[in-house]
């Protein structure tokens, strides 16, 4: 029985291309897009090398100054509280200080290359999982002794050395020269906190250490122990901050500084205020978003649905005359509505796999190694299964419920 | 017969109530995108104010605490700079340069007036040659406003205009973030140094006075001769990295900054309506589909009209009229939400805009709607009155 309906199901797809082109285009572009925007999100906010384990991890990107009459002032926070407050921090498994990045020269052959270089302590390869094409990191050794070593990443190495490995070989970046001790895959650019050409050793930088400012440029980032801790070190977080606040020379002076995760550190610079994330904002316009995007589609779903059930009310007719109960009908309008949508689910997978593919391969978003994200995808599938459902197979079961001679009369009486 | 257009439609209202609906949100989402488009080549085909070929940005980061020091070293940089025969000028600049990401913000008000809150750009006497602003009022800064008893300062054109409206402003004091104050001593058309697709936004220039007041800026914009390639500039930063030991030296072209700042623009444009097209094109599919099948369910009643003497033309014209009555209907509905944006006021932008991006969109749909029926509508007026009464 299931293979006659898979059959008359597949006759009727060939009878009227047109629609179901209609049909599989909508499907397979809705789910695509979808595809695309998700992969998209997890390319800035999912676990992706080098920061695998987000749920253990935060970063204190932000220190903002606030003075009395509304003078305020904000930026990375500086070496100087990151190692005296936030390296002290008890409740952390490992705490990583590292500069923001800054691009540097570096000439070779004629040529200008534009190196984002990253000071970073020993700490920071512990707590990210970056991958070594070849080599190793630098370990508290080199940082303590303030040796010119360097790790690069992969194109780097490619545009710098060439098609060879680079280890112990020597780079030159803003007329100084590093020891290359390892070389990682590409982090891509909205990796902030993680993402470099080339990361060198902390202690290379002489400058602002002895600066009592605030502000600075620098990051920490904390790794908790486990993912219920994120909670007790925000909090240990926010007492210390109450304590600098109280001891800041100029009176009336307001701090505001957070370990965030990343999606939070994103909400809280374009939607965040004082102590509120932002979080909430940004999930609903995120939701509004995709509800405006699949609803277009879905109305056409519906609409082209329709049409092609009104357009079989004769065959329904048929089919009564001859015996069929309602529940046979509409069991065959629903296997072929599945049919249909698994189709446009198979379509847009290999649609959506080939766009992604291409989006890396044309290197229009530095880095980018975008991925299907499965859970999505299933999710996007379900819902064109509900809409096609709700619109093929309700008129079918109103038309099933018709008297025979209305449905073989067209069935719009 | 429009009228009668109007009835047919409304008395399928309940069948039809898919279809406009489609219309309706296909609107509402041509009107969103289309207006970010137009704001964004509005803005695009208004003058920059400035030229940034052939200019250089070099950001000097020192790693010595003492601000003397660094200043010393920053002279000795530009004096290097300014020996090269490549080199046609420099300016030191703060960080918030031509197409930077930075951006310096401070109220300026005349007397008791409204605060405006306006960009901040301190700029050495150089800037205007390097930059080659256009002043066409009042003058630009010279040497002998070291000894002038307030800060002289430049403004564009929009501050002139929030602040004095269509008096003079040369001459006029302006108060600075309630503490300082500075008079006008010139004023430019145009300056929009924050992007190419941005509006032109308030401006004032800020005279750097390093015998007033020594500051250690950091930021030099030098201005080369044109051809001047990268051979010179890794001359010119081995040189400079000499001077400033074991300083960051980051040499960039404007012209670069002018990129990453289009990219930021023309990424999220892009990539709306590239999935704007894809949902228009979803649409017209989809409207497509089922006008040819509304259309060809009645063949019945176009036999019988073509039996009574209609012409295939005016079987025609019935059936376009009926889908642009339909159109009309979503587009009724979607033009009287879409107007609230230029009447409230949501976001701050020119309501010329969204009148343009109205405009374009009802035109849109309505071809939409045309090249949709075109067919179905064709093939219904081509129809055999005989044939058509025999199948019925």
């Amino acid at each position: 029985m299931l293979k006659n309906y898979l059959k008359i199901a597949w006759k009727v797809l060939l009878r009227r291309k047109f629609f179901t082109f209609i049909s599989l285009f909508g499907i397979s572009f809705t789910l695509m897009v979808l595809m695309v925007a998700t992969a998209l999100y997890d390319h800035a906010f999912g676990p992706q090398m080098p920061e695998k384990d987000l749920d253990r991890i935060l970063f204190v990107n932000m220190m903002q100054e606030r003075k009395d009459g509304g003078y305020q002032m904000s930026g990375p926070p500086s070496y100087t509280f990151l190692d005296r407050k936030v390296r002290t921090l008890t409740t952390p498994e490992m705490v990583s200080i590292n500069s923001i990045f800054q691009t540097v020269n570096s000439y070779i052959d004629n040529r200008k290359l534009a190196l984002d270089i990253k000071f970073t302590d020993s700490e920071f390869w512990q707590i990210l999982d970056f991958e070594f094409v070849e080599g190793g990191p630098f370990g508290p050794q080199e940082v303590r002794n303030a040796q010119r070593v360097a790790v690069i990443n992969e194109a780097t190495r490619q545009n710098y050395f060439g098609n060879t490995t680079a280890v112990g070989k020597t780079i030159v970046a803003d007329q100084v020269s590093y020891t290359v001790v390892g070389v990682v895959k590409d982090v891509p650019v909205l990796r902030l906190h993680s993402y470099a050409d080339m990361w060198v050793p902390l202690s290379l930088r002489t400058e602002d250490y002895s600066s009592t400012s605030l502000r600075g440029e620098y990051f920490a980032t904390i790794k908790a122990h486990s993912s219920s801790d994120i909670d007790n070190i925000k909090n240990e977080f926010a007492v210390i901050l109450q304590d600098v606040e109280r001891q800041h020379p100029e009176k009336g002076t307001k701090l505001y500084s957070y370990p965030d995760s990343i999606v939070e550190g994103f909400a809280r610079t374009f939607l965040g205020n004082d102590d509120d994330t932002g979080m909430a904002k940004l999930y609903a316009i995120l939701a509004a978003a995709v509800l405006l995007f699949m609803l277009l589609p879905a109305i056409n779903l519906v609409n082209i649905n329709i049409s092609r059930i009104m357009e079989r009310s004769s065959e329904i007719g048929v089919r009564k005359a001859f015996g069929a109960t309602s529940s046979t009908i509409i069991g065959q309008f629903i296997i072929e509505n599945i049919f249909l949508t698994l189709l446009g689910g198979l379509l847009g997978f290999l649609l959506s796999a080939g766009v992604l593919w291409l989006i890396n391969d044309s290197g229009v978003i530095v880095y980018a190694d975008l991925g299907l994200n499965l859970r999505v995808f299933a999710l996007g599938l379900f819902f064109c299964l509900v809409f096609g459902l709700v619109s093929g197979v309700y008129p079918a079961y109103k038309m099933s419920r018709l008297h025979t001679v209305a449905a073989l009369k067209g069935g719009n009486q | 017969m429009i009228r009668h257009l109007f009835k047919l439609i409304w008395n399928r209202k309940k069948s039809n109530f898919l279809l406009i609906s489609e219309i309706f949100f296909c609107f509402l989402v041509l009107f969103a995108v289309l207006s970010l488009v137009v704001y964004n080549v509005r803005n695009y085909s208004k003058p920059l104010g400035f030229d940034y070929d052939n200019v250089w940005l070099l950001t000097a980061r020192a790693d010595i605490d003492s601000t003397e020091l660094r200043i010393a070293v920053e002279e000795q940089l530009t004096q290097k700079i300014r020996s090269y025969g490549e080199v046609e000028g420099t300016a030191l600049v703060s960080s918030n340069s031509p197409f930077a990401f930075s951006q310096m913000k401070v109220w300026a008000k005349v007397g008791d007036g409204p605060r405006i809150l306006a960009e901040n750009l301190d700029v050495e006497d150089t800037f205007a040659e390097v930059m080659q602003l256009n002043v066409s009022a009042g003058r630009w800064f010279t040497k002998q406003d070291d000894a002038a008893r307030y800060n002289p300062v430049v403004i564009n054109r929009v501050l002139q205009q929030e602040l004095f409206g269509d008096e003079s402003a040369i001459g006029k004091l302006i108060t600075r973030d309630d503490s300082s104050q500075v008079q006008v001593i010139g004023v430019v058309d145009h300056y929009r140094g924050s992007s190419e697709y941005a509006e032109e936004s308030p401006v004032i220039f800020t005279r750097i006075n390093q015998q007033r007041e020594a500051v250690f800026w950091g930021e030099i914009l030098i201005r080369v001769k044109p051809g001047t390639g990268i051979a010179f500039e890794e001359r010119m930063v081995k040189d400079l990295s000499g001077i400033a030991k074991n300083w960051t030296l980051e040499l960039t072209t404007v012209e670069k900054m002018r990129q990453n700042k289009e990219k930021l623009s023309m990424v999220p444009m892009i990539a709306m309506a590239v999935v704007c097209g894809f949902l228009i094109f979803n649409v017209a599919l989809g409207l497509f589909g089922v006008l040819w099948y509304n259309i060809s369910r009645r063949n019945g009643e176009i036999g019988l009209r073509r039996a009574l003497g209609a012409s295939a033309n005016q079987v025609y014209r019935q059936f376009i009229g009926e889908v642009l009555v339909l159109a009309t209907f979503g587009l009724v509905l979607g033009v009287a939400f879409a107007i609230q944006f230029p009447m409230l006021q949501v976001f701050e932008v020119e309501s010329m805009v969204y009148f343009i991006a109205l405009g374009i969109a009802v035109g849109l749909i309505y071809l939409l709607a045309i090249g949709c029926a075109f067919y179905p509508s064709r093939q219904a007026a081509a129809i055999h009155p005989a044939m058509a009464l025999h199948e019925e």
